[in-house]
């Protein structure tokens, strides 16, 4: 008896020796990344999904490799409500201060998503040297800008997704201009949401597509968030001949608007410059169908399937099986990515020192989920491309036959873009 | 041409639709003196009870309705009941009363999970027709149909029936009523089943044309509370009015102004009116037997 208990003791001593190594590893202090969400919408809860799901993995894998010690990740959320009407900036601002000083953050990652609290949150966080990577949300091109005019102070914050000016210019205008020739369409019609990216993009549309030669109907419609009827919008659609209609909105009430246009046959293509509601895998169920042909732009390749890059699938996958559902709205791959990108920053760095990472992140040059990540030196924003090789691309998917085919950018296209019958 | 029938189509079905969500706010206040503040997430609640029928739990679309309507009554009932009846004529106390037990279901749906954009109902009739050219959807149809057959039942309601005379009987003078052998704290828990009802009904047309979202609660209040002062708080036919007075407002200012403007009617229609006419356009102050 004697014997088999000292076999058993010493199994397990070397059981033990075995384990703790790595046991000790997650034993570390945690570098805690604090993640101010909108957490009850879409733009909120995906980012946060993504981020939790590169923890885990990089968690499960050892941890970040600091100065010689294996240290875990760790993530606090606190809920912004930044997305929801009504909610003043200044919620999404005390979010960020008591990440920093009750939760301890090291790190802030994902938002504030709306981008007047981004913006808004700028400052508090240059004060406190905190380095922030921006995940999802905050279009407006605004927020890079100011990073490039006064490098010093905003020296802590990047945007590892895409922007409004890039995003209009670089995929929607070229995306629009493909379809205007392959169907011969050129009268546009802007509907959008009342909120800074929104009012961004829709300058954006009607200044470069009149001078590309295409008609654009009107001012663009603004709608205040909330809005919850857009008929005297389609029918006005409608009745001046539009072909193809811009909407920006991230409002949930956004998939009325893809309703009204398709119980209206309004004989004009919706093409979702950011359109929360037909982004989510459920939104064809939701909407018994009727977002078919719509067009809707996730930002950063990853967030609907395609083949950008190796990891791209195997990204898409994990998520699904992680989460039980497919990645839904635009936060997702680069909430993921930005966790990777920061785990090899520190580890170049070698410290949590903010300077020291930050001069990392600035030589960030990695294969990511939505290709090749790297970020502009001056700006601090990611570098964007319709190559995968060379930037981080984008992806504007189509609604067919309850799939979300992607349809641009072309090196990454799953299928070609339709037009409902009635246009036809 | 076009325009003007085109306004007054979607003018019809909006001004419809404001006055569906605000029934039943300005009931319950008529009746009981009870200023509703958790009528928005009663409207609310109603579409995520029909969808989990309907959903998770495979249930007739129709039934799921009806059960959730009635089952929306019945929490009504259970609020006034248990809540409520102890702050009643204490104005601010009902105020702050109801609006926590809204912010509470509200925020409690939340919590719960129920948030996103893919919580919906089918609309009841698939299809469009066009009315001189103007498409419409048979469902905007119903809506527009139902609106307007409640409006009649209501008023054969409060005028032949023994609920709806006591209920305008403690609308007129509750002492009196009680004096006539109308409990009134009854009376007050069927205002308040009625008018939770009513938003429940509300819901059940209204939600299917889009999503159920928690946010949609707040806005419901917010327009409710807009016809009802505008209209004169307690009289349902002058929210009736009032539903079609903004609706159409709404709809011109949209065509003439700019989309932007169109929710700020609503609240510019309140601050104009307690300027103006404190006791509502259509509301004649003092005359009781306007508030039901």
């Amino acid at each position: 008896m004697k014997i088999i208990n000292s076999r058993v003791l010493l199994i397990l001593l070397v059981a033990v020796l075995l384990i703790l190594p790595g046991k000790l590893a997650l034993a570390e202090e945690p570098i805690t990344i604090g993640a101010p969400l909108s957490t009850a919408f879409l733009y909120g809860w995906d980012a946060e999904r993504g981020i939790t799901l590169a923890v885990e993995e990089i968690n499960a894998a050892g941890g970040v490799k600091v100065a010689g010690t294996k240290r875990p990740f760790k993530v606090e959320v606190i809920d912004t409500r930044d997305l929801e009407p009504g909610v003043p900036v200044s919620e999404a601002l005390l979010a960020v201060e008591k990440l920093i000083l009750e939760k301890k953050a090291d790190f802030i990652m994902g938002g504030p998503v709306r981008s007047e609290a981004g913006l808004a949150a700028m400052d508090l966080l240059s004060k406190y040297k905190k380095i922030s990577i921006l995940t999802t949300g905050v279009l407006t091109p605004a927020y890079h800008a100011r990073v490039a005019e006064n490098y010093d102070k905003y020296k802590y914050l990047f945007r590892i997704t895409g922007e409004a000016k890039w995003i209009a210019i670089g995929e929607q205008i070229p995306a629009l201009l493909k379809i205007g020739e392959k169907f011969g369409l050129n009268r546009l019609y802007i509907m959008i949401q009342d909120v800074a990216h929104a009012r961004a993009f829709g300058n954006i549309f009607a200044k470069v597509m009149a001078q590309k030669g295409w008609t654009v109907i009107g001012e663009p419609e603004i709608y205040p968030t909330g809005s919850t009827d857009f008929s005297m919008g389609l029918l006005k659609a409608r009745r001046e001949k539009a072909q193809v209609i811009i909407i920006c909105m991230d409002m949930p009430e956004s998939s009325i608007l893809l309703k009204q246009w398709y119980d209206m046959k309004v004989p004009a293509l919706p093409f979702g410059s950011i359109i929360a509601a037909a982004e989510q895998p459920g939104f064809w169920k939701a909407s018994e169908g009727k977002g078919e042909y719509a067009l809707a732009n996730v930002v950063n390749a990853g967030n609907a399937p395609s083949n950008a890059s190796d990891w791209t699938m195997k990204f898409y996958d994990a998520y699904a099986k992680r989460w039980g559902v497919e990645p839904e709205g635009y936060g997702t791959s680069s909430s993921y990515m930005a966790v990777y990108v920061l785990k090899e920053a520190i580890e170049k760095a070698g410290t949590l020192d903010s300077d020291a990472v930050v001069t990392a992140l600035e030589k960030t040059d990695m294969m990511g989920v939505y290709g090749r990540i790297k970020f502009d030196p001056k700006s601090h924003q990611v570098v964007p491309s319709l190559d995968p090789n060379e930037g981080a691309v984008g992806t504007i998917f189509q609604w067919q036959a309850g799939k979300r085919v992607v349809v641009f950018p072309d090196s990454i296209a799953m299928g070609e873009i339709k037009l409902p019958p009635w246009m036809k | 041409m076009d325009i003007l029938i085109e306004i007054l189509i979607y003018g019809s079905i909006h001004s419809i639709t404001l006055a569906l969500m605000a029934l039943g706010f300005a009931l319950v206040y008529g009746t009981s003196r009870v200023p509703n503040f958790a009528h928005g997430a009663l409207y609310i609640i109603c579409g995520f009870i029909a969808w989990s029928f309907l959903k998770k739990w495979g249930v007739n679309y129709y039934l799921s309705i009806v059960l959730s309507i009635m089952v929306i009554g019945l929490i009504g009932a259970l609020i006034y009941q248990f809540i409520l009846i102890r702050v009643r004529g204490m104005a601010i106390s009902e105020i702050i009363a109801s609006y926590a037990i809204g912010l509470a279901i509200l925020e409690g749906l939340r919590w719960g999970g129920f948030k996103g954009m893919t919580y919906t109902l089918p609309t009841f009739i698939q299809g469009t027709i066009f009315i001189a050219g103007v498409p419409v959807d048979l469902h905007r149809i119903v809506v527009l149909i139902c609106g307007a057959a409640l409006v009649g039942f209501l008023w054969v309601f409060t005028h032949f029936t023994r609920i709806g005379l006591a209920l305008r009987g403690m609308a007129q003078d509750e002492r009196a009523a009680l004096m006539l052998g109308i409990d009134s704290d009854r009376m007050a828990v069927v205002a308040m089943a009625f008018g939770s009802m009513l938003a429940g009904l509300a819901a059940a047309l209204l939600l299917p044309l889009g999503n159920i979202v928690v946010e949609t609660g707040y806005n419901v209040l917010i327009l409710a509370i807009a016809v009802c002062i505008v209209g004169g708080l307690g009289s349902w036919m002058g929210a009736v009015l009032a539903a079609l007075l903004i609706g159409f407002a709404q709809i011109l200012t949209e065509v003439y102004l700019g989309t932007h403007f169109k929710s700020v009617i609503a609240l510019l229609a309140i601050i104009v009116t307690l300027i103006l006419r404190p006791s509502g356009l259509f509301g004649r102050q003092k005359e009781l037997e306007e508030r039901v």
